[in-house]
């Protein structure tokens, strides 16, 4: 009994090392995406954060985005077409610590998984293009592609943008979004499943 | 054996613990304010805008002075976050020879007239109604900075928006006064 009180304790140990190492991989794997709601709208939102790349998602109504482009000179017929793209309120951001580590991401690599399809996002190009041929107006254009997150950016430490990033799913869709950004020459890939787009709703305005 | 397999135990859990709260903590931590420096300091693009005021300023009409150049709208969030941070900074550093000019992207007079109702500001704000100098400048979204030395170089750049009147950041600017 006395000879095998080692072996035992270490099988314990070697257990609990076990346990430990692989909830702190969960934990890790957990903290890469966080999922959240706003209580009062309801609207969704999701979060990557790792290897020094911060990415946030969050609904924008389709009503939301109709107002916004409509009070910026574009017609009605493209403020519906803007509106019901799936379109989220985004950020970007270097969120690594080490000021030596520049990032780039390149918004044509990614992917938009949704059932069978796999598709790229509408950029910039896009939409200008669009606009182009519907003559809308050069003010109502400017806004547009400014309020859209650049297609190809550089962020050193601290940087980020925030700006529209659209789909092209009809709203309540849901996808896998597949990402990808650069370190040092380094491709980095990133996943995130089941987004939602916005419904197309219309709540009601708070009782007075 | 007993004994020693223990201390390994606790110490290995001790690490371990401590490098999760490490973890944890670097998570939320606010970032070091900071300017990043512009590979071979090309020299800021010339332009020619009008003010709210119907009044036009050059780039080149402050050669020899630094020069804070923000592009922005009142539609961007980031933009609107740090105006009352420029608008400190700028208390502090128009009298020490320094420029700073906030550039509009694509909107016009009105527009800015009532933004600057909620965010009232004295330094020059003017429009890029085109969105021409935008692109001779490569912005590539909103927010973004620029320092410009005295002598009309792109020295330093800010994505996103930073905290204008921090103490690392005016140092940052005051420095290129002897470049």
């Amino acid at each position: 009994m006395k000879r095998n009180r080692p072996r035992s304790i270490s099988v314990i140990v070697a257990a609990l090392s076990i346990s430990v190492l692989t909830s702190h991989q969960l934990f890790a794997g957990e903290s890469v995406i966080k999922y959240g709601e706003d209580p009062a709208t309801g609207l969704k939102s999701w979060l990557w954060d790792n290897d020094g790349f911060y990415l946030e998602l969050k609904q924008r109504l389709p009503d939301q985005t109709r107002a916004y482009f409509e009070s910026r000179g574009f017609d009605q017929a493209s403020t519906e077409i803007a509106g019901t793209s799936c379109v989220f309120q985004t950020m970007m951001k270097n969120s690594s610590s080490d000021s030596s580590l520049r990032l780039t991401a390149d918004l044509t690599e990614w992917r938009v998984v949704s059932g069978n399809t796999k598709q790229s996002m509408l950029l910039r190009e896009y939409w200008q293009k669009l606009w182009l041929d519907r003559q809308q107006s050069e003010s109502a254009r400017i806004a547009f592609e400014w309020s859209l997150l650049p297609t190809k950016v550089q962020y050193d430490i601290n940087d980020y943008n925030w700006g529209m990033t659209s789909y092209g799913l009809p709203p309540g869709s849901q996808f896998d979004l597949l990402f990808s950004w650069y370190r040092n020459g380094k491709k980095y890939n990133g996943r995130i499943n089941n987004v939602i787009c916005a419904e197309d709703i219309h709540p009601d305005p708070p009782p007075q | 054996m007993y004994k020693s397999l223990s201390i390994v135990f606790t110490v290995f859990l001790t690490l371990l613990l401590n490098s999760q709260v490490v973890l944890a903590s670097s998570v939320g931590k606010n970032i070091k304010q900071t300017l990043t420096s512009v590979a071979g300091n090309p020299d800021a693009p010339d332009f020619n805008l009008e003010d709210q005021n119907g009044k036009f300023l050059k780039m080149s009409d402050f050669k020899g002075k630094v020069v804070i150049v923000n592009f922005w709208a009142t539609w961007c969030p980031p933009c609107r976050k740090e105006m009352p941070s420029m608008q400190r900074a700028w208390e502090i550093l128009k009298d020490e020879d320094i420029m700073m000019l906030a550039i509009n992207v694509g909107e016009d007079s009105d527009q800015i007239f009532a933004f600057t109702a909620e965010y009232p500001v004295e330094f020059p704000l003017i429009m890029d109604t085109d969105s021409s100098v935008i692109r001779q400048w490569k912005v590539r979204g909103l927010p973004t900075t620029f320092i410009v030395s005295p002598a009309g170089k792109i020295v330093y750049q800010a994505i996103g928006d930073r905290d204008w009147d921090s103490a690392e950041i005016l140092q940052q600017i005051r420095k290129l006064k002897k470049k």
